[in-house]
């Protein structure tokens, strides 16, 4: 059997983060979650983290989510990031510039989503 | 590593609460990121101790940590402080001057009291953080470009700054990369006895390792009662007349009497909102001043009253000249000397450094 692809889901909304751990652990993939910016951070960096996928809200408590792209982009470049944002422009050129792979907005459907993580890892 | 010798290090951050302690692991992990930062918080709870902090766990220490108050210059004079100026770019502009942000290239440029900048300059702030660096000084046509990580710091709510249009959105948006938010002194009591066994150690210190007495485990409790209104920096000013008078609870009773009135004081400089306290709450007729007490005289009553409001108003124009006392004494229009008497008669003391 293929080892499941691992995805990192930061959002400081817990509905949202529950409703795509929910749906991804659903369609087999192995989820982590964190809800601010500093626990995501943590797990990135945790020695043994091996994410294949990063999806991050954009507005978040302590470290924002374009703080995260920013970061994983310098350490980790082929990881790809999905910016999730509801917030109007300001923040969503902001994950632009900090080469985000996709910025998506709110609202967004589900299989959306799972169609741009799939493109992403190149399933 | 770098020689840490070579920089005068700030303080650490001390305390045990949460609160601090996330403060802590926050530093740790983005000091070496160089992201754009704002540090909240009320006055005197230790922003400027924090951005030290991260420059001093960042590659970038041992180069230059500028600090400017965007509080306490007029807009024209901030800009030509941020940007610097050509030869001749303004009457009187003699010699061409180099700005902070270019004195803090491959450093730190801390922006405090960045919630008071005027919305002209935050345009052009913003201009220089979107293209990473660059920028005109006045009357150049030449563009400059400094590696600089920019924190900024501010007691101000931006949210609401933002809805009032006082703030710039998008600006906020590029600055507030990294958000650090240090809790007022009342909302962590249990970092009061670290903080003063840290200063007691310090201030024996400076007074030439004098054996000072630490305040007793009884004194420290009450302490940790009082709601510190001016935060860290009031502790130490009160732990610094403990340690030099030695009458603690003589202070602290001071210091709880006056507990109301700080209060509303307080509030008055903060916000708009208490601006109207009647004059009998601020006299606290009803409480400490009260005719029905022994020490009450019209006399005594006059000479705190005026006191208070001296100090209001001295402190006020200090903190606005960035404690440069040849200009508040000028702006208060009285001699020099006088400010000086009256500053230490007042017992107000300078914003920690």
């Amino acid at each position: 059997m293929k080892k499941p692809f691992k995805l990192l889901i930061i959002d400081d909304s817990e509905e949202i983060l529950t409703a795509l751990t929910n749906y991804f652990s659903q369609k087999k993939y192995e989820v982590a979650s964190a809800a601010n910016g500093l626990d995501g951070l943590k797990q990135i960096e945790a020695k043994d983290a091996t994410f294949d996928l990063i999806i991050t809200d954009l507005v978040l408590p302590n470290i924002s989510g374009v703080a995260i792209i920013s970061i994983v982009k310098k350490k980790f470049p082929e990881t790809p990031v999905i910016a999730i944002t509801g917030w109007g422009e300001h923040p969503e050129s902001l994950a632009k510039e900090a080469h985000a792979d996709f910025v998506l907005e709110k609202p967004f459907k589900l299989p959306e989503l799972e169609q741009l993580v799939k493109k992403l890892l190149k399933q | 590593m770098n020689d840490p010798s070579k920089t005068k290090l700030g303080p650490p951050i001390v305390g045990v609460s949460k609160n601090i302690e996330r403060v802590r692991e926050l530093i740790e992990h983005v000091a070496g990121t160089g992201l754009n930062t704002v540090v909240f918080g009320e006055s005197g709870v230790g922003k400027e101790v924090v951005a030290q902090n991260l420059y001093q766990k960042s590659p970038r220490v041992g180069k230059p940590f500028i600090k400017i108050n965007c509080a306490a210059l007029p807009e024209g004079l901030l800009e030509s402080e941020l940007f610097g100026y050509e030869r001749g770019a303004f009457t009187g502009a003699e010699q061409k001057k180099k700005g902070k942000f270019q004195l803090a290239h491959s450093g730190v440029l801390l922006l405090d009291e960045i919630g008071d900048m005027s919305l002209p300059l935050q345009a052009k702030l913003l201009h220089v953080l979107q293209s990473g660096g660059e920028f005109s000084p006045l009357g150049s046509e030449k563009e400059v470009k400094a590696d600089t990580w920019v924190i900024a710091a501010t007691n101000h709510d931006l949210k609401r700054d933002i809805e009032a249009g006082k703030f710039r959105e998008d600006l906020y948006y590029r600055l507030n990369i990294i958000k650090i938010y240090l809790a007022p002194l009342r909302e962590r009591p249990e970092d009061i006895p670290p903080l003063i066994n840290f200063y007691v150690k310090e201030y024996s210190q400076m007074l030439n390792n004098r054996n000072l007495e630490k305040p007793s485990p009884n004194v420290i409790e009450r302490m940790c009662k009082y709601s510190w209104p001016g935060n860290v920096r009031e502790l130490q000013n009160v732990l610094k007349r403990m340690l030099v008078l030695g009458d603690c609870s003589q202070i602290l009773d001071e210091l709880f009497n006056s507990e109301k009135i700080t209060a509303t004081q307080d509030g008055a400089a903060d916000s708009s909102m208490s601006q109207h306290a009647s004059l009998t709450e601020i006299i606290d007729l009803e409480g400490a001043n009260s005719p029905d007490s022994q020490s009450f005289s019209l006399k005594t009553a006059k000479k705190k009253a005026v006191e208070m409001v001296e100090r209001e108003i001295i402190s006020h124009v200090l903190e606005k000249t960035d404690w440069n006392r040849s200009k508040a004494s000028k702006i208060l229009k009285i001699s020099y000397k006088t400010l000086l008497y009256k500053i230490s008669d007042l017992n107000i003391v300078p914003p920690e450094k």
